[in-house]
């Protein structure tokens, strides 16, 4: 009988049924960051504490404001696409509950390596290559040895970018320092109104 | 609980500024000189409390404060809020600092009803002055939540689908709150009862 008075039986209790109810997504802020790889784009939407932002919409715009495209995150927080247009892109996602997340995807440029190749071919006609290999099959190799390379930088950037979005202790500390200041002032001229 | 920047249209954003200037200046108004060291103090803890994160089942859920400053402020809960707001958008990046005033007025205002309805608790005995600390925090936050939902009513496809889901998603951490709440009430009663105004 005497733990039914008990109030921290109730806190407990209280406790244990509100770790039961909720499961919903919640977060703060969300983030997203994407990279181009050949023609298709790689995207990853978090929250701020690094947690995936799962089975979201992703929208797709285009530079001049129209949507192109429009898709969801897997599990993970994943998300990829074929992105014909070569221009600025902007991703948003619209995470719901007043969050949204944006990311500009900046154009790509063309790139003109069909005329560099030619010119080198110009100027070494002494040399006559054995086996001729195509200009597109060079460049596809030297594509996947290049995303094999970049894979670990991404994945470097991509834990950079997390690392910014989470909150430091420096920014805690900083805040408070400016709520204070900001009361002060307050107070300062409050007494000065109050003495004049 | 914050709105994020660029999902509210201009009507909805100016309508919370102008509530949210109304609220500040009564708020400036009735502070006393000599309560500005609590205010301020009140005003960092709401700033930290968006960062402690409960971890609810799979995802977390972070505390507000909104009914513990409403409680020990009053109509001062405007500004204390208002303030610490600027400072998480600045350097947090929660919420905007163009939906500063819908998120103020929607964060502050159920603050200062429940200090309306529930001040008469703190006069009372220790577990009566608790309660009245517990419903405050409570209804603070699940109003807010409420708030929050009608802001977003114009954005979002159905209102009852958003307030449903933010009302839910708040029980949990409304019951935390309200603890929280309960507790330093209690507390000021025994230490300070000055400070309970």
């Amino acid at each position: 009988m005497n733990r039914f008075f008990n109030p921290f039986y109730y806190l407990f209790l209280i406790l244990q049924i509100s770790f039961i109810l909720c499961n919903f997504a919640y977060a703060h802020k969300v983030s997203t960051y994407a990279y181009r790889e050949g023609d298709i784009v790689f995207g990853e939407c978090y929250f701020v504490d690094g947690s995936p932002c799962k089975n979201s919409k992703v929208e797709v715009y285009d530079s001049k404001g129209k949507k192109i495209q429009e898709l969801s995150t897997d599990e993970k927080g994943k998300y990829s696409f074929k992105a014909l247009e070569k221009g600025t892109i902007k991703i948003v996602i619209p995470a719901g509950e007043g969050h949204k997340a944006e990311y500009v995807l900046k154009g790509l440029k063309e790139i003109d390596t069909d005329k560099d190749i030619s010119t080198t071919k110009k100027e070494d006609k002494s040399f006559k290559p054995q086996a001729s290999i195509n200009k597109d099959e060079i460049r596809q190799v030297i594509d996947e040895a290049l995303d094999v390379k970049l894979q670990g930088l991404r994945n470097e950037l991509m834990d950079i970018r997390k690392q910014m979005d989470r909150v430091s202790l420096r920014e805690i500390i900083g805040g408070i320092g400016y709520i204070v200041g900001v009361w002060a002032i307050i107070m300062l001229l409050k007494r000065k109104k109050d003495a004049s | 609980m914050h709105i994020s920047e660029g999902v509210l249209s201009a009507p909805v954003l100016i309508t919370g500024a102008v509530l949210s200037l109304g609220g500040l200046t009564l708020g400036l108004k009735r502070i006393k000189n000599e309560d500005i060291p609590k205010v301020a103090i009140l005003s960092s803890a709401f700033f930290i409390a968006s960062l402690i994160h409960v971890p609810i089942g799979p995802t977390s859920a972070h505390l507000v404060l909104n009914g513990l400053l409403g409680m020990l402020l009053g109509w001062g809960a405007f500004p204390s809020i208002f303030v610490a707001l600027i400072l998480q958008g600045i350097l947090f990046q929660f919420g905007g600092l163009t939906t500063l005033g819908v998120n103020t007025f929607s964060m502050a205002m159920p603050a200062v009803l429940s200090y309306y309805v529930f001040k008469g608790f703190l006069k009372g005995g220790k577990n009566i002055a608790f309660l009245g600390g517990f419903l405050g925090g409570v209804f603070s936050l699940l109003l807010a939540a409420l708030f929050i939902s009608l802001a977003l009513i114009e954005t979002e496809r159905s209102f009852t689908a958003v307030a449903g889901t933010l009302l839910v998603m708040h029980i949990p951490i409304s019951i935390i709150e309200g603890i929280i709440t309960g507790f330093v009430v209690v507390y000021l009663k025994k230490v300070k009862p000055e400070a309970l105004g």
